[in-house]
């Protein structure tokens, strides 16, 4: 056992995938020109008022319900004060002692296990613009100052940075599968503030330290490690922690001071004036039951037990909420899910891949795989084919069935067009088809051999087989003309 | 009297072409000349704003001005003061946006203490406003632009704002009528902050008529303001006519002689008509003062934050960096008495002193409407006096900034409340009008305009001397 203990938590910031701003109506996207998505109200002008969005009032519900926090009947909007250049008004509004969210649970896989970790709040806020300096200047960009952020703070429930950066990854394909963030850490849609203490095990919390600037889980991970080293470090040599806040610096794979104690902040909180408490209605809170679906985790384990997948085969088809949908279309429309599944993670995920496309935005609808998928099933046609098919049906934007029809791959396959082919091996030779009546698997091959050469490559050698199988045991001088 | 006729015809009449339009805009740069009620004269700017000026609605060509702390698009909106001096508004304020649509013509901004923090306008950044009827005297304030130009007969209503009493109480200095909406009955969008959970857009006119009109024009919930609503249907309809129940002042203390003996006169003049006077005790005014102060600095605080001069307003010039640059922007730009309350707000804010300032101001707010409600089940108005003094001289310190707060108590009642109330001219102390107002149960303005009605006998309100008159050979072709 370790001589310490760690506690570690995480605040984690979402953007909300709405489409105007949390209280304006201004576009909420990214990479526009610089001061583009602005209105007087998220510019802070004299005389404007907020107007909170129901649209993200309806996401911050939906992550509650997933995250099986206690939702709040009567959530408040608060004004919290400092001065930025990148706050338009010099208070954020946000949430403080009636958010929308509190307590609340989540389960995760880590090291073989499942966690369970706990929540203190989630809350909806408004974010900052971006302040850019540019040689002696300072420009700011207020197209992000009024997006809508949730905020989502854990209990100091992880021991490790390995744990904290698996719920992370669980939590990302979490926000996903709601629809309400893209959860891309790099482009900053998700970010992720850690705080770790550590202690002698069983002595509870120690002092609290800060980590900023977590631009990916894996640095979650690596920063946690690096702070348990360092602060364990301290406290054996008889040091004390310093309460502060410090940024993980990825190159030189350490983290630093930024700000000692945060006690200089009165942030004064007080309840917006200009926004009356949101009490949620039977209609909404119904309108979020519908919209959370069936969420990863549970979805895996049913793939599982229904459809008897394998873990990893589970684990990946319901991975991305698309693609779990796509895989149950599929399914319903008679496809074998074993097979379905294994062709997602294989020779689509490769295809895919190679094209550097999405299965979203691809020509593969789940009715087209759901039709390949029967067609191979039926064994009119066989695995090379099916992969010539797909590759045809992601460049070409066309059914299966009709790809077969136009390159001829039906019709080699089909025992109708093979006929003539086989009969005329079987006629040239007679010796071989007597061996194999005798059971002769050599005389077998031969005259496989002979029938591929002649109907070429796109011939299902089993299919082949059987119909030289048939036709040995079978014939008769009828035949011989 | 030789007053002008001042019926519609005649405000339409001054704004009928361009032509009239210029020499209205003349007619008011004169006038005002000698009161100083505007910061900002231009009716032509304003007719451009309107698609229909020659609409049939009794407000249709008719002309307003605005207290220059709501937004009109094109106009000025410094809110008296220097921090805002050069900022042109880029949109227009939901109530303006609705006279606009009934063919009203906004003609200018007018003067106010700065961000609606004085009951003098002698806070305005920009220069004092004279009483009409005296020059000598204040207009009182925070509307204080806005009396004065209605006493003076430049406009026949113009919007103001009422924190703590800001329409209520220069309405009475002036003469005019004052409403004070129920809070949400107007939207507040446009209408620069200073205490939002108080303040209100308000009306001050020359008659109960066009007090009525405004407010049925303005009136409404506005998705662009979430703490406006609509009135409960059918308010008008049930309003409650004379002779109805009226909740007077057992003793009303610390009024100057000349105020007792107009609001003892008005009592007097209500029994005449047959109206019931119940005398009540407000156990909770000697907190009104107080509670309103703590609760209108603190949101204060935080209203007046986002002026920094980084996205619009004066900034200071060559500083090293944007600290620097915010704080002596905020220094340079702000009067003594928005520093005050700021630091005021930001005191009974703090961590540790929320719950003995803030939080208990909140608490003994809801006290305050518990007896008002209470009160109202007993009574259908409740009078009051608006102000405890009649008038005060123009840069006299007749009445220091701190009493001039404790005298905010009348007023400020009905907005730590939200209910409705109107100031209208009861009668006058020496030269000065003296006003009075009513107080009734939120959403019932009507009520209010009914009971004035009956008191005025319809009469407009009673001009300034040397009020706006036409010129000898005014085009009188236009004055149709
Ligand atoms: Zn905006």
């Amino acid at each position: 056992m370790a001589p310490f203990q760690t506690f570690i938590g995480l605040e984690i910031h979402i953007h909300l995938l709405t489409k105007t701003k949390v209280f304006c109506s201004c576009r909420s996207a990214f990479g526009d020109p610089p001061n583009t998505n602005v209105c007087p109200v998220c510019l802070g002008y004299p005389g404007v008022l907020p107007a909170v969005n129901r649209e993200a009032l309806k996401m911050a519900y939906m992550v509650g319900t997933a995250l099986n926090c206690d939702l709040s009947m009567h959530t408040v909007f608060e004004r919290k004060n400092y001065f930025y250049p990148d706050m338009p008004k010099n208070y954020q509004i946000s949430q403080f002692s009636d958010p929308v969210g509190r307590g609340g649970w989540f389960e995760f896989e880590t090291g073989g296990k499942i966690k369970r970790i706990s929540f203190h709040d989630i809350h909806l806020e408004e974010d900052a613009g971006k302040m850019i300096h540019d040689g002696s200047r300072t420009l700011l960009d207020y197209n992000r100052a009024g997006t809508s952020l949730l905020e989502i703070v854990t209990n100091p429930d992880f021991s490790s940075g390995e744990e904290a950066e698996d719920f992370l990854q669980a939590f990302r394909r979490l926000v996903r599968y709601l629809g309400v963030c893209d959860g891309n850490m790099e482009e900053g849609s998700l970010r992720c503030d850690a705080n770790i203490s550590i202690n002698r095990q069983g002595k509870g919390l120690g002092t609290k330290v800060e980590i900023k600037n977590l631009n990916s889980s894996r640095f979650v991970r690596k920063a946690m490690a690096y702070e348990y080293r360092r602060q364990a470090k301290t406290l054996k040599l008889g040091g004390a922690i310093v309460q502060e806040t410090r940024l993980w610096n990825e190159e030189k794979q350490k983290t630093q001071n930024m700000r000692t104690k945060e006690a200089a902040h009165d942030y004064r909180y007080f309840p917006e004036p200009d926004l009356p408490p949101f009490c949620p209605d039977e209609g909404f809170l119904m309108g979020v039951a519908e919209a959370v679906p069936e969420l990863p985790f549970f979805r895996k384990q049913r793939f599982g037990r229904q459809y008897g997948l394998t873990a990893e085969l589970a684990d990946f088809i319901a991975d991305e909420k698309f693609r779990a949908d796509f895989f149950e279309v599929c399914v319903d429309e008679g496809a074998d899910p074993a097979e379905t599944a294994k062709w997602l993670k294989g020779e689509v995920a490769k295809q895919l891949a190679r094209r550097e496309a999405d299965l979203e935005g691809s020509f593969l609808s789940s009715f087209r795989m759901a039709e390949l998928m029967k067609l191979l099933g039926s064994g009119r046609i066989h695995a090379n084919i099916g992969r010539q098919v797909l590759e045809l049906v992601l460049d070409e934007d066309m059914d299966p069935v009709r790809l077969i029809e136009r390159e001829e791959f039906a019709g080699s396959d089909d025992r109708e067009a093979l006929g003539p082919v086989v009969d005329q091996v079987l006629s040239n030779n007679r010796e071989a088809v007597l061996q194999v009546r005798d059971g002769s698997q050599k005389a077998l091959g031969f005259l496989m051999g002979q029938v591929l050469k002649t109907a070429g490559q796109q011939a299902d050698p089993k299919l082949v087989r059987r119909i030289l199988l048939d036709a040995c045991h079978e014939e008769s001088p009828a035949r011989k003309d | 009297m030789n007053k002008p006729e001042r019926g519609i015809q005649f405000w339409r009449g001054l704004t009928a072409g361009a032509e009239q339009l210029q020499q209205y805009k003349e007619l008011l740069e004169v006038y005002d000349s000698r009161i100083g009620s505007f910061l900002e004269i231009d009716p032509v700017k304003g007719a451009a704003l309107i698609q229909d000026r020659r609409g049939s609605g009794p407000l249709a060509g008719v002309p307003f001005g605005v207290k220059d702390n709501i937004a009109v698009k094109n106009f000025q909106l410094s809110c008296g003061s220097k921090i805002l001096e050069n900022f042109i508004s880029p949109y227009t304020a939901t109530a303006v946006q609705k006279l606009l649509a009934a063919g009203s013509i906004p003609v200018g901004k007018l003067n106010l203490d700065e961000f609606g923090m004085g009951s003098s306008t002698e806070n305005s950044a920009f220069h004092p406003t004279a009483n009409p009827w005296d020059h000598a005297y204040v207009p009182g304030g925070s509307s204080g632009g806005s009396a004065a130009a209605v006493a003076a007969g430049l406009v026949p209503f113009a919007l103001g704002s009422d924190t703590g009493g800001s329409v209520r109480q220069p309405a009475a200095f002036c003469g005019t009528y004052g409403l004070k909406p129920t809070y949400g009955a107007v939207s507040r969008f446009g209408l620069t902050a200073y205490a939002s959970s108080l303040e209100c857009v308000g009306i001050l006119a020359d008659s109960v008529h066009t007090t009525r009109e405004v407010f049925r024009t303005i009136m409404g919930a506005d998705p662009l303001d979430q703490t406006s609503t609509a009135a409960p249907e059918g308010q008008a309809d049930t309003a409650k006519s004379s002779p109805c129940t009226i909740g007077v002042l057992k003793q009303p203390e610390g009024l100057d002689a000349a105020t007792e003996a107009v609001y003892l006169a008005s009592i007097e003049r209500m029994k005449d008509l047959g109206w019931t006077i119940v005398p009540i005790d407000l156990s909770t005014l000697e907190y009104v003062v107080p509670v309103y102060y703590t609760i209108a600095t603190a949101e204060a605080s935080a209203n007046l934050a986002r002026y920094t001069g980084i996205r619009y307003g004066v900034r200071e010039q060559g500083t090293a960096n944007h600290e620097e640059m915010v704080r002596l922007t905020r220094e340079h730009g702000f009067g003594n008495e928005v520093k005050l309350r700021i630091l005021l707000g930001t005191y009974v804010l703090r961590s540790g002193f929320q719950d003995q300032y803030y939080v208990r101001a909140q608490k003994i707010r809801t006290l305050i409407l518990r007896e008002i409600t209470e009160l109202f089940t007993r009574v259908d108005m409740m009078l009051m006096p608006v102000f405890p003094v009649s008038g005060f001289r123009l840069g006299s310190k007749q009445m220091t900034p701190f009493q001039q707060k404790m005298a905010d108590k009348f007023t400020a009642t009905a907005n730590l409340a939200g209910i409705p109330s109107l100031s209208f001219p009861a009668g006058k102390a020496g030269q000065l009008p003296v006003g009075m107002q009513l107080m009734a149960p939120v959403f019932h303005e009507e009520r209010l305009f009914n009971a004035a009605e009956v008191l005025s006998g319809g009469r407009p309100i009673e001009l300034a001397p040397g009020s706006l008159v036409l010129p000898d050979g005014y085009d009188a072709k236009a004055v149709r």
